[in-house]
């Protein structure tokens, strides 16, 4: 199948050629390391819990245009900027400059490299197969550059939506550059039809010297999606990354964050939830890397998974020999409806340097039965007492959500999400 | 109000209650003495209707209604309130939004409307007050860090919004300073009405002196095995409970 996989997607890839201009060699490159890799090994340690059984399966087509353009959803509150993707293809139409074009500068991943080969050096080519193709396969996305001192408030919403793509896959690829002291906070959704899709993204960002970039993201996929990505964060002295993910959607889906903290007293948060229904696997993964001394990183994950819902938290931290001072803490709790659940969890520290802190704690359990009878004996319906236990569970998660109409909306995606388990009000172990 | 009828409940395999016969009318407030471990608790948490307390048989009919048919929630929108012997702890909710969604669900039941924020907010700060609970406390975390007696003031804060029927109080009255004593016992027999009735269960005849009871019961060994007024709380105070029972 492996030749299958290199012929179908090597063919992809020189059908691209020319569409990003001073990309080539870098494609064919990324195309020639994808033939000698292939995609990650089911029994690879970083990979055994995402199921990748149908990307080794199949060669996925290019997404195209769908026939009818489908609805995009509402904004939560005011945005900078708004980018719509529809199957993988940025739309004008759809979208809305705002006034971010005033502040900074937005241009197509097609027009990144024309005018500055150097940006080919600071693309991430990837080191699996699935990032791999990612670049082979590079052609749309949106790189936002602000330039130093720009602070931008509102955020800058992108918008990926999949549709009529069964068997169609979406390579997309975001650059976000801040110059020093510079602010932007960026907030991806992610939606799409019950087509069996693969949206398989990265989002690059190079955080200078005092800048802080905020990133949310918000994964809804179609019940049937396929959905990888990965963000890379490099961040310099005094800059700041804080990621929020809400994992919802899909039927395998697969976050990682790769964060590297360059720059003395840089911090990084990497919070998540992820809702794990009946049948759904979702993989997180991140790695800090404390490079350089005084930096701070903390990260604070909660998932929730009903019966037979698969879940897995990995996360590593490095320190380097020189990162003295390194303050790194980590929380990860999982919560299991049933037996049937199963959520893994694997914190791992790295550290070379000898005076740090380092912190981590991770747990799984079941809902506290003496918690809810204790609100039922209130008169709270059970269906209202456990959605009340899985959002205060996981509330702490998204609570460096920095705008209050997203965090809202996440945290009525939990109990609407909670109120579709309401059948399993009473905790039950069902056969398969 | 109340009438139990040979009452027998398990937990696992373990019979606990074994043949328990209680009722009690509007207007009355009936105490439950026993020893550790006679099944008072268990008696209770089966009344509110815990799951893992199996009523093997015998009947409670509250206001005329089968408890047994209906689920923890239904019971309390019945009327019912079990004030905890072990209040729990729920880290991630907040008292108010605890109590507003109490209060809202049992008006739900009832067929009422839900109560508006703000006479919500008043009636919470009112109740607080008289139970001298510090209005800071609200926004807390339910029972996160509260102390043994703040607990027990934090359920009758619970009692007082919710004004049930019938408030079943489970020792609500040790770990209670004096002054804290007596603000509970005030909060209780506020809330002692021509149609509410009180069942405390408790090992000290001190709150007895406060909330004076019509008929006291000794349970032991899962029955009741006497039943007096409130002179026998004093009786066993001076003599335990081999002499009495
Ligand atoms: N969940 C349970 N699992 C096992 N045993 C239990 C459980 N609940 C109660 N019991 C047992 O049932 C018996 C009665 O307990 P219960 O709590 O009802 O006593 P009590 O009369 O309230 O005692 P106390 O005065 O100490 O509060 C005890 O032996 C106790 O260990
Ligand atoms: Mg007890």
């Amino acid at each position: 199948m492996q030749d299958e996989l290199t012929t179908g997607y090597s063919a992809q890839a020189a059908a691209l050629k020319g569409t990003v201009p001073g990309a080539d060699d870098l494609r064919a490159q990324a195309m020639t390391d994808f033939g000698t890799h292939g995609f990650p090994h089911a029994r690879a340690e970083d990979w055994r819990y995402s199921d990748l059984k149908a990307l080794r399966a199949n060669v996925y087509a290019p997404a195209e245009a769908p026939e009818a353009m489908p609805t995009i959803p509402a904004s939560m509150g005011d945005t900078a900027a708004r980018f719509v993707f529809v199957n993988g293809r940025y739309q004008e139409d759809l979208s809305d400059l705002g006034d971010l074009w005033q502040a900074a500068s937005i241009r197509p991943l097609a027009n990144h490299f024309t005018s500055n080969a150097a940006r080919l050096d600071e693309l991430v080519r990837g080191e699996d197969g699935v990032s791999l193709l990612n670049t082979a396969l590079l052609r749309d996305g949106m790189v936002i550059s602000v330039p130093a001192g720009v602070e931008v408030d509102d955020p800058v919403e992108i918008v990926h939506v999949m549709t009529e793509a069964a068997g169609r896959a979406a390579h997309l690829r975001h650059v976000i550059e801040l110059g020093e002291g510079a602010k932007l906070s960026v907030f991806e959704r992610f939606i799409g039809d019950d087509s069996a899709y693969w949206q398989n993204i990265i989002l690059q960002a190079r955080i200078a010297e005092g800048a802080n970039l905020g990133h949310i993201r918000l994964q809804e996929e179609g019940a049937s999606a396929l959905h990888t990505a990965k963000v890379y964060a490099n961040v310099d002295a005094v800059g700041e990354y804080r990621c929020a993910n809400m994992t919802a959607g899909g039927k395998m889906a697969r976050f990682e964050a790769h964060v590297r903290l360059l720059g003395e007293e840089a911090h990084a948060t990497v919070d998540g939830v992820a809702l794990t229904a009946t049948g759904q696997v979702h993989d997180t993964l991140t790695h800090v890397n404390h490079v350089v001394p005084f930096a701070t990183s903390d990260q604070i994950f909660r998932t929730v998974a009903d019966a037979r819902g698969k879940t897995s938290f990995a996360g590593k931290v490095t320190v380097a020999k020189d990162a003295q001072k390194t303050a790194a803490d980590q929380s990860f709790k999982a919560l299991v409806f049933d037996r049937t659940a199963e959520a893994n969890a694997k914190p791992e520290l790295e550290i070379f340097a000898d005076d740090v802190k380092c912190s981590h704690g991770a747990t799984v359990g079941e809902l506290d039965a003496k918690a809810i009878f204790y609100l039922t004996s209130r008169g709270i319906d059970p269906v209202t007492a456990r959605r009340m236990l899985v959002e205060a569970f996981t509330a702490g998660a998204l609570e460096r959500v920095a705008f209050d109409e997203i965090r809202d909306a996440m945290m009525d995606r939990i109990g609407t999400w909670m109120a579709t388990r309401a059948d399993r009000a009473i905790p039950e172990v069902r056969e398969a | 109000m109340l009438n139990i009828k040979d009452l027998h409940v398990s937990v696992g395999d373990k019979e606990i209650v074994k043949g328990l016969n209680l009722e009690i009318k509007a207007g009355e407030t009936h105490a439950i003495m026993g020893l550790n471990g006679a099944g008072k608790s268990t008696l209770a948490a089966a009344i509110a209707g815990r799951d893992d307390y199996e009523v093997t048989s015998g009947s409670i009919e509250f206001g005329g209604k089968d408890m047994l048919a209906l689920e923890p929630h239904e019971r309390v929108g019945e009327g019912l309130f079990l004030g905890f012997q072990y209040p729990v702890e729920i880290p991630g909710v907040s008292n108010l939004n605890f109590l507003r969604t109490a209060l809202n669900s049992v008006r739900k039941y009832r067929g009422e409307a839900e109560m508006s924020a703000a006479e919500f907010m008043k009636l919470v700060r009112e109740k607080a007050k008289a139970l001298n609970m510090d209005p800071e406390m609200l926004k807390r975390f339910v029972n996160v860090g509260f102390s043994g007696g703040e607990k027990k003031r934090n359920e009758m804060v619970q009692m007082a919004v919710l004004d049930p029927k019938l408030a079943i109080l489970d020792e609500t009255d040790s770990g209670l300073d004096i002054d804290a004593l007596k603000t509970v016992a005030e909060g209780i027999n506020t809330q002692r009405r021509k149609d509410t009735a009180i069942l405390l269960i408790t090992h000290y005849q001190r709150l007895l002196s406060y909330v004076q009871p019509d008929v006291v019961h000794v349970m032991i060994d899962g029955r009741i095995v006497k039943s007096g007024g409130k002179e026998l709380a004093l009786e066993l105070e001076e003599k335990g409970y081999a002499d009495v029972a």
